[in-house]
């Protein structure tokens, strides 16, 4: 499979930051696939839950966390369509190219 | 989408916030860079179906805010770079992981491997692809 590298300046986690603070807040990533954005803001939140249909990006996503993350990251098989979360769990919701 | 979208309202608390980020078909340009210039080769054909899932999108949200889940409070396009070593490996990410969405013409493929065969030692290729990013709030 070819290689590409995507968003090299880093133009997604400038953007993400100035329309969100997630410092201290309980953060929902939809669609986070193999982490590649979580990594960029998930140590400043309080929590981070990141879910995905596809449990093959999960895993490299789990393998992949660094251990400074360990308690504060965790990923979920599941769909946007049936969170399997209580009401009012979240501060923060992040669409990542899943809308 | 809408169903989705109904349930991250549920989950979020009172006045919690909702980021939208997604990329948006809009004939994205090509390019060969270097160090010393950049130069456009052409655009990718933007597909029937990345359009109808932009449509898509955009109606769910249309949707969202008209029953009032969330309220809009700040939107943006920005630019993101894919990037690659070579023409070809642009060709054959386009052909295996666009290919639903995204299409590259003849005349763009032999431009863009024109010039990135005869262009500076460090040439690259690179598409501009065209995000948005909306800020939303549950009220």
């Amino acid at each position: 499979m070819a290689k590409a590298i995507k968003d090299p300046e880093q133009n997604e986690t400038r953007h993400l930051h100035k329309f969100v603070d997630v410092t201290g807040r309980r953060v929902l990533e939809i669609g986070c696939g193999e982490g590649r954005l979580t990594w960029r803001y998930a140590s400043a939140s309080f929590s981070t839950v990141g879910i995905d249909p596809d449990k093959d990006s999960l895993r490299v996503a789990t393998i992949d966390r660094p251990s400074d993350l360990e308690s504060k990251v965790r990923f979920v098989n599941a769909q946007a369509e049936h969170l399997p979360f209580r009401k009012e769990t979240f501060d923060i919701a992040i669409l990542a190219w899943s809308l | 989408m809408v169903h989705a979208l109904s349930e991250i309202r549920r989950v979020l608390a009172s006045d919690g916030i909702l980021i939208d980020l997604r990329p948006i078909a809009d004939r994205w340009r090509v390019e060969v860079v270097s160090a010393r210039e950049t130069r456009e080769t052409g655009q990718v054909t933007d597909l029937p179906l990345g359009l109808e899932d932009d449509e898509a999108a955009n109606q769910a949200m249309r949707e969202a805010e008209a029953n009032e889940w969330f309220k809009r409070e700040r939107e943006e396009f920005f630019p993101l770079h894919y990037a690659w070593d070579s023409a070809s490996e642009m060709e054959k990410w386009v052909d295996e992981e666009w290919t639903d969405f995204i299409g590259l013409d003849e005349e763009t493929r032999q431009a863009t491997r024109s010039a990135w065969a005869l262009g500076d030692a460090d040439s690259r290729v690179r598409v501009r692809a065209k995000m948005l990013i909306t800020r939303w709030r549950k009220p």
